[in-house]
C-alpha cells in the first residue's frame, strides 16, 4: 500500500457515516473517503466521494470493487426508522443489505478490512445473567425482538464471512445505544420528554454511550480494526433513576405491562417514536456490557464513562420540561442553606 | 438561639419552625422564603439530612458499576439491625477470618423459604464484628431479577445475579463476594431436612475462586431454617407465578401479609478459617476431581460448624 488508505463508507447518509467521513477526511493517512447510501451525506464533504446506490441493490457487486477501496466500513444499520428509511425497510436493509455488501467484497481484491457497526442488542436485555456481557457471550440467550434477530443474523453472516476469508480483518463493532449532545435519537427524546414514563418496580442499569465516543471508536477501528467482535461501550453503569435525576425529569411510573403500549401510543405523538428494537426490555432490564477490548484490544479510551455520558447530555439539555413546578430539590436546597 | 435549637426536642422545633414560617408569610414572603429563612434556626443534623434528600434528589450520589448504591444500603441498614439485634438476637463468631483487604469468596448455607435473610445477616455481621468493615456483595437467584420493586432493592444493596462471570469479575476487582452453592434447593428443602447440607451445584463457585486465585471462606449459619418452617409446596402456585418454588409455612399463604413475617428464632453465625486456593494456580480449575475434593471440603466443614453451633444454640426460639 504505497499511497494513502481508500476507506468506503456504506450508509453514509446516516448520522454515524457522515461523522465518520467529517473524521476521516482530517486524516493524513487517509487518501480517499467514499461514501454509498440512498441518501446524500448529512453534512457538506469536501473530499468525500458520494456514490448513489442502495446496498441492497444487485448493482453494488460493480461498484464495490471498482472504488478500489481498501476498507470497508459499514455504517448502514438502522436502529430505528429514519428519514428516507421507514420501518417495513428495516430489516431488509440490515439483514438484506448487509448480505449483498458482504457478496460484492468477495469481489473486491484491493479490500483487506471491513469494519461493521453492529449493535449490542445481540445480548438482549435479561434479567439474570451476566450483568457484564464480554464478545463470547452472545449466544448465551434467545434472540426475542425483530431488531435482536435481526442483528443474530446478519453477525451470523459477518462470522462465516470472517471465516471464508480469512486474509481479511473483519471487525463486528457492539454499540450501546448512543446520546449526546445534538443527538437526536428516540432514546435521546425519551429522556428529554417532560415526565418521563418509568416502568413501576424497575430501575435498569444502563450504559449509554456518548456521541463523541460512538464516533471515536468508529474512526479508530476504521483505521485499526481487530479481528472478531468488540463492544463498545462506556465503563461504569447508571441506573434509569439516577439519571433522570441528573437530566431533571419527574419519571411517571407506569406498571410494566402497560409501558410498551403507551409509549407506542404516547411516543409518536411527544416525538419520541416507538422506541423500536429492544427499547422495551432495556428499560426494564437494562443490559451492561464490557468494554475491556475496546480499551486494551483495540486501543480506544472512552472519554465519557456511562455517568459522564448523561451529565453531558444533562449540561447541553434543551428538550421540554414542567418549568411551572418547582423542583422538591431545589426547595429542600434552600432549606438546608446549600444555595445562597 | 442555635444552641437553643440543638438541645430542643422534635415537636418544638416543628412548632418554632412553623411558627416563624407563619409570621415571614403574614409579612408578605412567599412560603419558600420564609420557609428557607425559618430553617436557619434548625439543628445542625436536620438540615444536614435535608441537604442529603436534596442531593439524591439532584442525582449527585454513588452508585457503582453493579447499581450498588451504599448510602442507601446504609439507610436500609437500621431496619436489618434492628432484626439482627432484637428479632433474631444473632450471635456472631470468627468475623475477623473475612480478610480486611483484597478479594475473598464468602460460602454460606442457604434457608429461609420465602425470603432468605441469611445474606443480609451475614453483612450485618460483618458490618458490626469485623474490625474493618466493608459491603460484601451477594449472589441472587435470577428470578428475582425479574420481578419489580425486589430486583432493583436487591441490586441497591448489593445483590447481582448469580452467574459465574459476576462473581469473577467482583473477585477481580477485589472484592468480597458471598455466594449459596446450595440455591434454590436449599431455600426450597423442607422444614425435616433443616441444617441438612444440599449438593453444592456442580462446584462451580470453586471453580471461579481457583482461576482468581480467591480465599474461600466457610460460614455456617444457625437460626435461618426455623424463620419460615417449609411444610409443604404448591407446585401449582408455583407455576402460576414463574417461581422455582411456592413454600407453604404455618402462617403463609393462611395469614396473607402476616404470614411474610418470618418467626423469631435465635441465630448464630461462624466464619470459619479461610480455605487458600491461591497456590493452586488458576489452572487447576479444569481439574474436575479436585474442584469436586475443594467443594466437598467447604460443604463438611459447613455441616460440621451448623452441628456444634446447633448444640451451642440450644433451643430454637427461646
Amino acid at each position: 500500500m504505497a499511497s494513502g488508505r481508500r476507506i468506503l463508507i456504506a450508509g453514509i447518509g446516516t448520522h454515524w457515516g457522515t461523522e465518520l467521513a467529517l473524521r476521516l477526511e482530517r486524516e493524513p493517512a487517509v487518501e480517499q473517503v467514499l461514501g454509498i447510501d440512498t441518501t446524500p451525506p448529512l453534512a457538506a464533504l469536501e473530499r468525500t466521494e458520494f456514490l448513489e446506490a442502495d446496498i441492497r441493490s444487485p448493482l453494488l457487486a460493480r461498484l464495490v470493487p471498482a472504488t478500489e477501496a481498501d476498507t470497508l466500513v459499514h455504517a448502514g444499520i438502522l436502529w430505528y426508522p429514519e428519514p428516507g428509511k421507514p420501518k417495513r425497510v428495516l430489516h431488509d436493509v440490515n439483514v438484506i443489505g448487509t448480505l449483498q455488501l458482504l457478496a460484492a467484497c468477495e469481489r473486491s481484491p484491493s479490500l483487506e478490512r471491513v469494519v461493521v457497526r453492529g449493535s449490542a442488542a445481540i445480548y438482549g436485555c435479561e434479567p439474570t445473567g451476566p450483568s457484564f456481557f464480554t464478545e463470547s457471550m452472545a449466544a448465551d440467550f434467545p434472540l426475542r425482538t425483530r431488531f435482536q434477530r435481526d442483528i443474530g443474523e446478519l453477525e451470523g453472516y459477518f462470522s462465516n464471512f470472517a471465516r471464508r476469508h480469512a486474509h481479511l480483518t473483519c471487525c463486528m463493532l457492539r454499540y450501546q445505544p448512543e446520546i449526546g449532545p445534538g443527538l437526536d435519537a428516540p432514546i435521546a427524546r425519551y429522556l428529554s420528554l417532560p415526565v418521563v414514563p418509568t416502568q413501576l418496580g424497575f430501575d435498569p442499569r444502563l450504559q449509554l454511550l456518548h456521541a463523541e465516543d460512538a464516533t471515536g471508536a468508529l474512526l479508530a477501528a476504521t483505521l485499526a480494526p481487530i479481528r472478531g467482535p468488540v463492544n463498545v461501550a462506556p465503563s461504569g453503569s447508571i441506573s434509569l433513576s439516577r439519571a433522570l435525576r441528573l437530566i431533571d425529569r419527574p419519571q411517571m411510573p407506569l406498571p410494566h405491562p402497560l409501558f410498551g403500549p403507551a409509549l407506542a401510543q404516547l411516543g409518536d405523538r411527544l416525538g419520541a417514536g416507538s422506541l423500536y428494537g429492544d427499547a422495551v426490555r432495556l428499560l426494564r432490564y437494562g443490559r451492561g456490557v464490557d468494554n475491556r477490548r475496546l480499551r486494551e484490544e483495540l486501543g480506544y479510551e472512552p472519554k465519557f464513562d456511562a455517568v459522564g455520558a448523561i451529565r453531558d447530555f444533562a449540561a447541553a439539555d434543551h428538550g421540554m420540561r414542567l418549568v411551572s413546578m418547582p423542583g422538591i430539590g431545589s426547595v429542600l436546597d434552600r432549606l438546608a442553606g446549600t444555595v445562597r | 438561639m442555635s444552641a437553643a435549637a440543638e438541645s430542643a426536642s422534635i415537636p418544638e422545633i416543628g412548632v418554632r419552625f412553623l411558627r416563624s414560617v407563619r409570621s415571614a408569610v403574614d409579612g408578605g414572603a412567599d412560603p419558600v422564603t420564609a420557609a428557607e429563612a425559618a430553617s436557619a434556626d434548625l439543628p445542625k443534623s436536620l438540615r444536614d439530612a435535608i441537604e442529603r434528600m436534596a442531593r439524591r434528589l439532584r442525582g449527585e450520589y454513588h452508585e457503582d458499576e453493579w447499581g450498588f448504591d451504599e448510602e442507601f444500603a446504609e439507610a436500609a441498614y437500621p431496619f436489618f439491625e434492628l432484626l439482627y439485634d432484637q428479632w433474631w438476637r444473632v450471635e456472631a463468631e470468627g468475623a475477623g477470618n473475612v480478610p480486611a483487604h483484597g478479594r475473598a469468596m464468602l460460602v454460606a448455607n442457604h434457608a429461609g423459604a420465602l425470603f432468605p435473610f441469611d445474606a443480609s445477616m451475614i453483612t450485618g455481621a460483618i458490618m458490626k464484628e469485623h474490625p474493618l468493615p466493608r459491603w460484601p456483595r451477594f449472589m441472587v437467584l435470577d428470578w428475582a431479577f425479574s420481578l419489580p420493586f425486589l430486583s432493583a432493592f436487591m441490586r441497591k444493596v448489593g445483590g447481582v445475579p448469580a452467574s459465574p462471570h459476576n462473581a469473577t469479575r467482583i473477585l477481580e476487582d477485589d472484592g468480597l463476594m458471598m455466594v449459596f452453592p446450595e440455591g434454590v434447593k436449599g431455600t426450597g428443602k423442607p422444614f425435616a431436612d433443616r441444617y441438612r447440607l444440599q449438593r453444592f451445584g456442580r462446584g462451580g463457585f470453586v471453580e471461579v475462586a481457583l482461576r482468581t486465585r480467591s480465599p474461600i471462606v466457610p460460614i455456617a449459619v444457625v437460626g435461618s431454617e426455623e424463620i419460615y418452617p417449609k411444610i409443604a409446596d404448591s407446585s401449582l402456585l408455583a407455576r402460576a407465578i414463574g417461581a422455582p418454588y411456592a413454600p407453604i409455612t404455618p402462617t403463609f399463604p393462611w395469614l396473607g401479609l402476616l404470614g411474610l413475617i418470618p418467626l423469631p428464632s435465635k441465630w448464630r453465625i461462624e466464619f470459619c478459617e479461610p480455605i487458600d486456593v491461591g497456590h493452586l494456580g488458576p489452572d487447576a480449575a479444569d481439574d474436575r476431581q479436585l474442584v469436586f475434593e475443594i467443594s466437598e471440603q467447604v460443604r463438611e466443614t459447613i455441616q460440621q460448624k451448623l452441628y456444634e453451633n446447633l448444640v451451642k444454640r440450644g433451643s430454637a426460639f427461646i
